[in-house]
């Protein structure tokens, strides 16, 4: 017990410094318009932050660590999105409280609730109603019809969508021997995942497209006995990659502006291309919080936020943050694999692969390692919906990385 | 459950390797890459500095303001004097598209902005620098201006050039533009199929038609037994290829002479393949065809590729100037700036001086033999031999009265179905003092009937005005 609270304390302290010099950077930066609710708002950020790991280590006998990784990612990301514009800043302040709160609820709505495995068809069905909500009352934002509008607060349906179906894949895999004695039952989980591909793809959300088929890819080749179900399944997303990019025009753009973003510098390659440039100003070091050039890069609180950082904080940051997601994902399938209750293995499993991919696909393509697709990087990038979503999913892995064999007693 | 962690731990490994080539790939970017990316003048980054400092005037070689900066609400404003006169050679400075031409390749010099070191940037917090350097152009705006008028509604380019000093007199390329309209103009100029952004004197690349038989000339007087009389029935076949001469018509006995002063394809083809390719690509190498012309203007290399499979036909066909022969203007007018100078070949100028706020010359292109291009004994027989092709043969429209006048036409098929005519040439042909190459793009006429008396203007115009 004692060794345990040093090897938290040691990390918790680093943040905590950390995150105070980053603010008296940023106090430096704002020196002509500082007021007393910027002051309050930043150190209240520190607070809650090293009160949260302070409370998880008394309330859960799971991995704390996974939590510590996470707000080492929101101070970062915080810390910029203040520098780029302190509204937004403000703003992401209270997300990150508001995340922090709905971590703890929903760990212990998951902890206390017992039966999770047991209501594929609920997941399912809910997951479908949101799908079509989304296409009634979506509206366009940046050419992807994935936001709907409720009482005057936008969020966006996809990213609770995610967890549902992690959910309804776990609960397919851990009932697996009841679904497989029913009638075409090894193809239900096929069919429900093609049509929630298709719901995306009306959505001309690119991003969660490959998310989805990335993370039902994984769970598929680990769990299913059928290994020719897993072949047909490469197959035909291979198939669908390839004829959906001669068939829609804005997947063949998207590629055409990776191979040379040069040549359309000032029309469709400019975000790419302005995201290059903070990079490499940045350098490995970085220009210094507040002596970088965020505004010129669209976009840069939320997609590009990794192109911001890495400008005034350097590549050697922009890595930290890289190698921070691969520790968590490590954390992440190590308690999958610790983790004897079947059910929150396999969600263990899709967070984990729900982070890392989702974290991959942003990091390559605003580095133009893989083409672009406009999505936000978990825990770091400004926005309601991604931060509130990715501390509930946070919260069940911390759920899952504690001893659950209640059950199969 | 072994399979399953099996299984996990594969995918995982996965995971792994995606992250790790993020790592790898950021910081070979970072590396290799970040330097270039840096400096595309797209990056806002770069225009920061210069919002406070007095961009320098360009002037032409007797002190005639062509560009300047001035202040307007604040700002700085680039005020070109010349419309589309200089916009292959100053180029432009725009807030969006960039920077192009001397704009682009002195744009530290015209804003003073030294190498960032230590020592620099603490002398630039405590003298802060407001005001760039002025450059002086060897550019004559008279001549400038009388080249332009001649290539008015057509395609091609003139460089006019000094054979002695490489003092560039006027570089015209057309179509151009209007540098100050940019803005207004941006999507016809990028959208028009003549691309006018493209500066044809020194990225134009041409197959030179019969004006490279000077070249061959060259190299066959280098190899030796061209006394021997030729008869030429006007075709000829090499390798199962059919070379005819312009009209058809033999020229009968002829010799090296004759040939070049009446542009016998005949003659060339067969005596390139008795040349060789290794003596032909040599000569051609020493007048800078295949490297690098040094300049204040980015180059881009003429080609003449002899080396590997070139066969029979295509050295027979390169030595009319035809097939894979590829040529910049300017890089035609040095070779008639190299015969004119007794074979030494020397650096093209346009920035002479570079001149501080306070009137110092702070940077000055000197007079530079690059390449020795023949013997002095071999220049001066080519020399005569252009001579006789102004007085009785394919270049007589270049001719002047009172001035001996050294010429060569080029009339260059090309996919076009359309000639491109040329004309080089230098004069006086005892003691030049103006080297001149022209083209006229997709023309449909010859050398002689178009680019000549082009030619001979400008020449004319040239020993007229310029001491």
């Amino acid at each position: 017990m004692f060794n345990r609270k040093i090897n938290y304390r040691l990390p918790r302290n680093f943040l905590f410094i950390f995150e105070l010099m980053s603010l008296f950077l940023l106090f430096i930066y704002y020196r002509h318009d500082l007021d007393k609710f910027t002051i309050f708002s930043g150190l209240m950020l520190v607070f809650i932050v090293y009160i949260s790991n302070f409370m998880l280590l008394r309330i859960s006998t799971g991995d704390n660590f996974i939590f510590l990784i996470v707000t080492m990612l929101v101070s970062i990301g915080g810390i910029m999105i203040y520098r780029i514009d302190s509204t937004l800043g403000m703003k992401q302040i209270f997300w990150i409280g508001l995340g922090i709160i709905l971590f703890f609820i929903t760990y212990f709505l998951i902890k206390k609730i017992k039966g999770w495995e047991n209501w594929f068809l609920i997941y399912v069905i809910s997951s479908i109603l949101l799908f079509i909500l989304t296409l009634i009352l979506g509206s366009r934002v940046k050419g992807a019809v994935n936001w709907i509008s409720i009482g005057g607060i936008s969020i966006q349906p996809s990213e609770i969508i995610k967890i549902a179906t992690i959910f309804t894949i776990s609960s397919y895999y851990t009932n697996y021997d009841k679904f497989k004695k029913m009638k075409f039952g090894s193809y239900y989980l096929i069919g429900i995942m093609y049509l929630f591909t298709l719901f995306l793809f009306l959505q001309k959300d690119l991003g969660s497209v490959l998310i989805f088929s990335a993370i039902f890819l994984c769970l598929q080749f680990i769990y299913e006995e059928n290994r020719k179900l897993v072949l047909l399944n490469i197959l035909i997303l291979s198939v669908s990659a390839v004829i959906g990019y001669f068939i829609f025009p804005h997947v063949m753009s998207r590629v055409e502006i990776w191979l040379n973003p040069w040549k359309t510098i000032d029309t469709k390659g400019y975000q790419i291309t302005q995201s290059l440039f903070a990079i490499a100003e940045g350098g490995f070091f970085g220009t210094g919080l507040g002596l970088g050039h965020p505004e010129f890069i669209p976009e840069a609180h939320t997609d590009f936020i990794f192109s911001a950082i890495c400008e005034e904080m350097g590549i050697f940051t922009g890595i930290g943050i890289i190698i921070l997601f691969l520790i968590l994902v490590y954390r992440g399938f190590k308690i999958s694999i610790k983790q004897r209750n079947e059910f929150f293995r396999i969600v263990a499993l899709g967070i984990s692969i729900l982070f890392g991919i989702q974290s991959f696909i942003i990091f390559g393509g605003v580095l133009k390692m893989i083409p672009l697709t406009g999505i936000t990087i978990p825990f770091v990038s400004y926005g309601g919906s991604s931060m509130l979503s990715s501390f509930i999913a946070l919260g069940i892995l911390q759920v899952a990385s504690e001893e659950l064999d209640f059950e199969e007693e | 459950m072994e399979k399953e962690v099996k299984r996990i731990i594969t995918i995982l490994i996965g995971i792994c390797i995606l992250f790790v080539s993020l790592v790898i790939y950021i910081s070979y970017f970072q590396i290799f890459k970040a330097e270039s990316v840096k400096m595309n003048s797209y990056n806002k980054r770069l225009w920061i500095g210069e919002e406070k400092i007095l961009r320098g005037s360009i002037m032409d070689r007797n002190g005639k303001i062509l560009a300047y900066s001035e202040k307007r609400d604040g700002s700085y404003n680039r005020i070109y004097n010349y419309e589309n006169l200089y916009s292959h050679i100053i180029g432009y400075n725009h807030r969006e598209y960039g920077k192009a031409g001397l704009e682009l390749e002195y744009n530290n010099a015209l804003l003073n902005i030294s190498e960032s070191t230590t020592l620099n940037e603490l002398k630039n917090i405590i003298v802060p620098n407001t005001e760039g350097n002025t450059l002086q152009l060897t550019i004559d705006h008279h001549i400038q201006e009388y080249s332009r008028n001649f290539l008015k509604g057509k395609k091609g380019s003139i460089v006019a050039i000094n054979p002695t000093t490489g003092e560039i007199y006027s570089m015209v390329s057309m179509p151009d533009f209007n540098p100050s309209t940019l803005k207004e103009d941006w999507d016809n100029i990028v959208e028009d199929e003549n691309s006018p952004l493209l500066n044809r004197a020194i990225s134009g690349l041409y197959q030179p038609g019969s004006t490279f038989k000077v070249l061959t000339s060259i190299a066959a007087i280098e190899k030796g037994n061209v006394d021997e009389k030729y008869k030429c029935t006007g075709s000829t076949k090499i390798d199962g290829y059919n070379f005819k001469d312009y009209n058809e018509k033999g020229h009968g006995n002829i010799d090296l002479e004759d040939a070049l002063v009446y542009s016998c394809n005949t003659y060339f083809a067969e005596r390139g393949v008795e040349i060789g390719k290794e003596k032909l690509g040599e000569v051609a190498e020493r007048f800078f065809i295949n490297k690098k012309i040094p300049f204040d203007l980015q180059v881009d290399k003429s080609s003449f590729p002899y080396k590997g499979s070139a066969g029979k036909t295509d050295i027979a066909a390169a030595s009319i100037g035809q097939g894979e022969v590829l040529m910049t203007p300017l890089n035609m007018a040095m070779v008639a700036s190299g015969i004119a100078n007794g074979g030494d070949v020397v650096k093209p100028i346009l920035v002479k001086e570079t001149i501080s706020p306070k009137g110092r010359v702070i940077d000055s292109n000197k007079t530079q033999i690059i390449s020795k291009g023949t013997e002095i004994s071999i220049a001066s027989k080519i020399k005569n031999m252009m001579v006789e092709g102004v007085k009785r043969g394919t270049s007589k429209n270049a001719s002047i009265d009172s001035v001996e006048v050294a010429g060569k036409t080029g009339t260059a098929q090309n996919s076009s179905g359309k000639d491109h005519a040329w004309f080089i040439g230098f004069a006086p042909a005892e003691e030049p003092k103006i080297a001149i190459a022209v083209i006229l793009e997709e023309e449909g006429s010859s050398g002689g009937q178009a680019a000549a008396p082009i030619a001979r203007n400008i020449m004319l115009e040239t020993l007229n005005t310029i001491n």
